[in-house]
């Protein structure tokens, strides 16, 4: 079976981060995009049609928190995982509240990692699955079918 | 004139044997010598308040013994008694640190008004001595109470930055681990060597995370969360977590918390934690074969527990610096050094403190204090009150 890769969205000020995590999820076979702020990631966004974002907390300017309430706003089905130093849990969890879809401590494990976008990335896939059905009913309707 | 010790030294009897009584019915507790070598044996005996003491002595002469006494019970007076025609001695001796002097023949009232004065200077002497040594002890404690909470600061400020560089170590080492993993690879020239060279990275990643998440635990949480807490089942359930640990060793874990109530208002998973990283300690400080016992106590407002092995005990340079974080006694990559520290941390959120008796070969005894109520909470950090601890322990023990 072929896997379909995901889209994924890699945003942190650190480069050098960003540029082996990127490296090594596309060596596993996934589409990978890279920003290095909050407000990268959202021109980013606004020109792919991205599944997840892995989104850095602690950034300089926009902060990751920021960005997440941005992302919600603008493109409710992008699932987030946001990723946190251990002393700022209570943020991640904030986070989660606010819609992102986990959070993972840094530096984090690449299997857990793993667990988590395959996660995220069926959430997203069952969301839309469940928009389409709706509307294929709404149409349905439309048609006065029913 | 109570409790008052005198040591009277004259070769005389004549002269001390009605000044004896006369001294006794003024209610002083009398010894006599009959030289300087008397005096001294006397002296080594029983601590004594003041001396009167006859310069003109056959043998060791009355400055000799003033010298002596003043290297050897600094805290004695001495009342140095001269002849009517040697006033120059009474000089001299008050040079060598006698109180003061009187000449023969000697009127009693005078005397016993000169002891009256002697010992009032001693009592003041005591208690600027109790004084000057509260106030090193406070200085002592704020200065290590400073200083762990400066590390503290520095060190989760440091665990915070390294995190960072840590993942992208993290990241390159399994990309380089995927790598090695592809078909492409499998001939790879020395791959088993590039392969164990990524391997001790990832180990040592490890092991800085450890470190890290350790030392970022001790950061203050704001979600501490006190609820009624009965100890006496959070010791049963954390021994049971760590029985079977001790049990390969041929450890024995005792509970002793018959007859106390238990119920406190504290943070139970914090408790948790001290209570288990106690335990571990005491597990590693026994090695193998041994007890430990974990005892709960009450006392008015606070409930104590305590946690005692048979273990190596700790050597007293080592005492101080036990809640250092970093300190440790194991080797490299086995310890932290961060367990006591954070059960430190932990314990001064809750409002309580930690003590600690060793020593060495016999074991080791840790007892954390916990306030029991939420009234209580607040006060036990109170500088007051370790002020009021420390003047009691003084003045509690006159001997010292």
């Amino acid at each position: 079976m072929i896997r379909i890769p995901a889209k994924v969205l890699i945003v942190d000020d650190e480069k050098d981060f960003v540029e082996m995590f990127s490296l090594r999820l596309k060596e596993t076979g996934e589409k990978v995009f890279t920003a290095h702020s909050g407000q990268e990631c959202l021109e980013k966004l606004a020109q792919e049609r991205i599944d997840v974002v892995v989104l850095d907390i602690k950034m300089p300017g926009m902060d990751g928190v920021e960005t997440l309430k941005e992302i919600k706003k603008r493109y409710p089905i992008v699932e987030v995982i946001l990723l946190t130093g251990h002393g700022a849990i209570e943020t991640a969890v904030e986070g989660m509240k606010l819609g992102a879809y986990d959070y993972l401590l840094k530096p984090a494990d690449a299997t857990e990692m793993a667990k988590k976008l395959e996660g995220a990335r069926k959430r997203k896939d069952e969301h839309e699955e469940r928009i389409r059905m709706a509307e294929q009913k709404s149409l349905l309707r439309r048609g006065g079918n029913i | 004139m109570d409790n008052i010790r005198l040591l009277l030294v004259d070769d005389e009897t004549d002269f001390r044997a009605p000044l004896k009584k006369r001294l006794q019915k003024r209610g002083f507790a009398i010894l006599e010598a009959g030289n300087g070598d008397e005096c001294q044996a006397v002296m080594e005996d029983t601590p004594v308040d003041v001396v009167v003491l006859d310069v003109k002595m056959p043998g060791m002469s009355g400055i000799e013994v003033l010298e002596w006494i003043k290297d050897n019970h600094q805290k004695t007076e001495v009342i140095l008694l001269t002849g009517h025609s040697s006033a120059s001695d009474g000089v001299e001796g008050i040079k060598q640190g006698a109180f003061d002097y009187l000449t023969k023949p000697v009127e009693f009232d005078h005397l016993v008004q000169k002891i009256g004065q002697a010992v009032e200077k001693s009592r003041r002497d005591a208690e600027k001595q109790q004084e000057a040594a509260f106030k090193a002890k406070m200085e002592q404690q704020m200065i290590s109470t400073e200083r762990l909470a400066s590390l503290g600061t520095l060190s989760t400020g440091i665990a915070h930055e390294i995190d960072n560089p840590l993942a992208i170590i993290k990241e390159s080492a399994e990309y380089m681990r995927l790598l090695l993993g592809k078909a492409e690879h499998a001939d790879m020239p020395r791959k088993s060597d590039f392969e164990n060279a990524v391997g001790k990275i990832e180990t040592a990643i490890e092991r800085a995370k450890r470190i890290t998440h350790q030392l970022l635990g001790f950061v203050r949480k704001p979600e501490t969360f006190f609820a009624e807490t009965d100890l006496k089942v959070l010791v049963a359930e954390t021994v049971e977590f760590a029985v079977k640990e001790a049990e390969n060793k041929g450890i024995q874990i005792v509970q002793d918390m018959a007859g106390v109530n238990g119920i406190i208002w504290s943070d139970p998973y914090e408790i948790r934690q001290v209570l288990f990283n106690l335990l571990t300690n005491a597990i590693a400080a026994i090695g193998s074969d041994g007890t430990i016992t974990v005892s709960l106590k009450d006392t008015d407002s606070r409930t104590m527990l305590i946690v005692e092995d048979t273990g190596e005990g700790i050597p007293k340079e080592n005492l101080e610096k036990i809640f250092e974080p970093f300190f440790t006694t194991k080797p490299p990559g086995m310890g932290t050094g961060l367990g006591l520290y954070v059960i430190c941390g932990i314990i001064e959120r809750l409002g309580g403190k930690i003590d600690i008796a060793s020593r060495v070969g016999k074991g080791t005894r840790f007892q954390v204090t916990l306030p029991r109520s939420r009234e209580t909470c607040g006060d036990m950090g109170d500088n007051k009150d370790i002020c009021v601890d420390i003047l009691n322990k003084i003045k509690g023990d006159p001997a010292k």
